[in-house]
């Protein structure tokens, strides 16, 4: 069992360094790519600023405590992109019929396919959110002990499972209706954007749904509230100090679902 | 008992039946009407270790879901399957360290890196060993002359390097069953000849089980003593391939273009078995004529511009064989 886990793990990270030096092949897109992405999130940021210019804040956040809660979700999204971000285009393997080579070797096929791609494009928001969390933190004069940075980097890795926990899931569409890059684009893409505000901008049902059902609230709202001790009128902030496990029971949830879609794809090869 | 054993194995596919129009299409998100599709049908056969088949027959008749089910990438819906001792749907990883698989239309290889990267990760992913590893590599390489492309990124690689490259990857862990389908296709004729006698050297030295699906007559008959032909989901013939070929080798097909059309047209001996305007096909036996003979009948009655002569293809065998029976 051990060894097992040993070998896998050194089986990862050279199928991952093969990925990276396969990005590398193509350094101009892979500069672009970087550049595009930390210019894009410095836009919305620019637009906060312009926002908060006329409203002083926005549900009681001032500036740079929104910058603070947009950078913390673009981090954790950068963490979720490096091993993630490649499970929406399942499709393509499946339509191509490139899949069934993940299924006639004797390794799992969820780790295979997860090993297929380290995303170094991710530099970008990794790059930006790291910058705009520092200038926040400077910005806002905090100072943290040691529970606080738990806290952080707790927020980071859960943020990284629940939205890599999505990821599998639209992936895992590909195995029912052979689609699923088109649902990244419908479903993640604006529920991202939702989640650079404070949560109280929305109706109760749609925050109760981002607490319970998709835990999208504990990426970085619930977090925010717990790191810039804010408070919520019904949630303690102390939630947000759950992100990791939260994380942790979500992607699993989801992984079972991508092997329940697995399974039928091996009933009807579609 | 058998190296891989196939008993009454079927396999039924559900289709969407697609709706017209936008409101077609609407109610088809909530209401389905779903088709059958029977790809394989009660199909059995054994095959011994060692031996060299050729799984044949014409497009979607079922050859690739039959390996689908010999390499656990599909459940069937009914029937037993056993490769090794092994179901391979129920021990698929296990299965996969047994078998090899080339898939000639797909590469198994890491497209964007230098070829010989491929090489040494799928020697992680198999965990083979470094002194099996080599010695493996340099046998390939001796054979199939990888070194002059080991450094270049597989998707530079033409398509007779690539399908070396692929058949030689899918060694690399020593399996005892290889499953080729469609590897010579597209390949030049000096390119099938040197993946044709890799296999071969394969089976011979290694006492390897290859079971090859094919489209080209021409590998079955350089590579396997039996073939298994397949149609519609049904095995219609499991035997040796000499007795196909006695029975329907000896048919030769002359194409003509001729300068007029002639409907009065009548070869004594060839049989008209096909016509698109002034393109003619006969069918006669060489045997009993020479092409020369066919030819002079027919130029006696038409100019003839242009001709080939050419071997019955395997969907024209086929053809024959469900008219004559077999």
């Amino acid at each position: 069992m051990w060894q097992t886990w040993v070998s896998s793990y050194r089986l990862y990270f050279q199928m991952v360094s093969a990925s990276i030096r396969a990005q590398m092949q193509y350094r101009y897109a892979f500069f672009m790519n970087i550049l595009g992405w930390a210019m894009s999130y410095a836009g919305t940021a620019v637009t906060m600023w312009v926002m908060l210019h006329s409203f002083e804040s926005i549900e009681g956040w001032t500036l740079w405590e929104l910058i603070f809660l947009f950078a913390l979700a673009i981090l954790s999204w950068g963490v979720c992109v490096l091993f993630f971000f490649h499970f929406r285009s399942l499709d393509q393997y499946i339509v191509n019929g490139t899949f069934d080579r993940f299924l006639v070797r004797p390794i799992h096929p969820f780790f295979h396919f997860m090993a297929m791609k380290f995303d170094i494009g991710a530099f970008g928001q990794l790059l930006f959110s790291v910058l705009a969390l520092s200038i926040a933190f400077w910005k806002l004069e905090l100072s943290w002990g040691f529970v606080k940075w738990a806290v952080l980097f707790g927020a980071v890795m859960g943020g990284a499972l629940i939205q890599g926990g999505i990821l599998v899931l639209i992936s895992a569409m590909a195995f029912w209706t052979t689609r699923s890059e088109r649902f990244y684009w419908v479903v993640m893409f604006p529920t991202k954007s939702m989640m650079n505000f404070p949560l109280t901008l929305y109706p109760r049902l749609l925050q109760w749904f981002f607490i319970f059902i998709v835990p999208f609230a504990f990426v970085n709202y619930l977090p925010a509230l717990f790191l810039l001790e804010k408070s919520h009128p019904s949630y303690s902030p102390l939630w947000g100090t759950l992100s990791p496990f939260v994380g942790l029971i979500f992607f699993w949830f989801c992984f079972r679902i991508w092997m329940a879609g697995l399974n039928r794809y091996k009933s009807t090869g579609s | 008992m058998s190296l891989i054993e196939v008993k009454e194995l079927s396999k039924q596919y559900f289709i969407a039946k697609r709706q017209e129009g936008m409101g077609g299409a609407i109610r088809s998100l909530f209401h389905r009407e779903y088709l059958t599709k029977i790809a394989v049908e009660d199909v059995s056969f054994s095959i011994d270790a060692g031996e060299m088949v050729g799984y044949i027959g014409p497009n979607g008749a079922g050859k690739s879901t039959t390996i689908k089910m010999l390499t656990g990438i599909l459940v069937p819906t009914s029937g037993e399957v056993r490769v090794g001792g092994l179901i391979p749907y129920q021990e698929r990883q296990k299965n996969a360290r047994q078998i090899g698989v080339v898939f000639g239309q797909r590469s198994q290889l890491w497209w964007d890196l230098p070829t010989i990267e491929s090489f040494e990760l799928l020697k992680q992913v198999y965990f083979v060993s470094d002194g099996q590893y080599r010695k493996n590599m340099d046998i390939f390489t001796e054979i199939l002359g990888l070194d002059e492309f080991y450094q270049t990124p597989v998707r530079q690689l033409s398509l007779g390097q690539r399908m070396r490259a692929d058949i030689a990857a899918s060694l690399l862990h020593n399996p005892s069953i290889l499953f080729l389908d469609e590897p010579t296709i597209g390949l030049d004729v000096v390119a099938k000849e040197r993946m044709r006698t890799f296999i071969q050297e394969m089976n011979k030295e290694r006492g390897i089980t290859v079971i090859l699906t094919t489209h080209d007559m021409s590998d079955i008959e350089k590579l396997c003593k039996r073939m298994i032909l397949i149609d519609q989901g049904r095995v219609m013939y499991d035997g040796l391939l000499s007795k196909v070929k006695d029975h329907f080798g000896k048919m030769r097909i002359l194409i003509v273009d001729l300068e007029r059309d002639n409907p009065q047209l009548r070869v004594q001996g060839a049989e008209l078995i096909r016509e698109e305007g002034l393109r003619k096909w006969f069918r006669f036996n060489k045997e009993e004529y020479t092409a020369a003979q066919i030819i002079n009948r027919v130029s006696e009655q038409a100019e003839i511009v242009d001709l080939a002569l050419d071997e019955p293809e395997i969907d024209a065998i086929i053809r024959q064989m469900y008219e004559e029976g077999f």
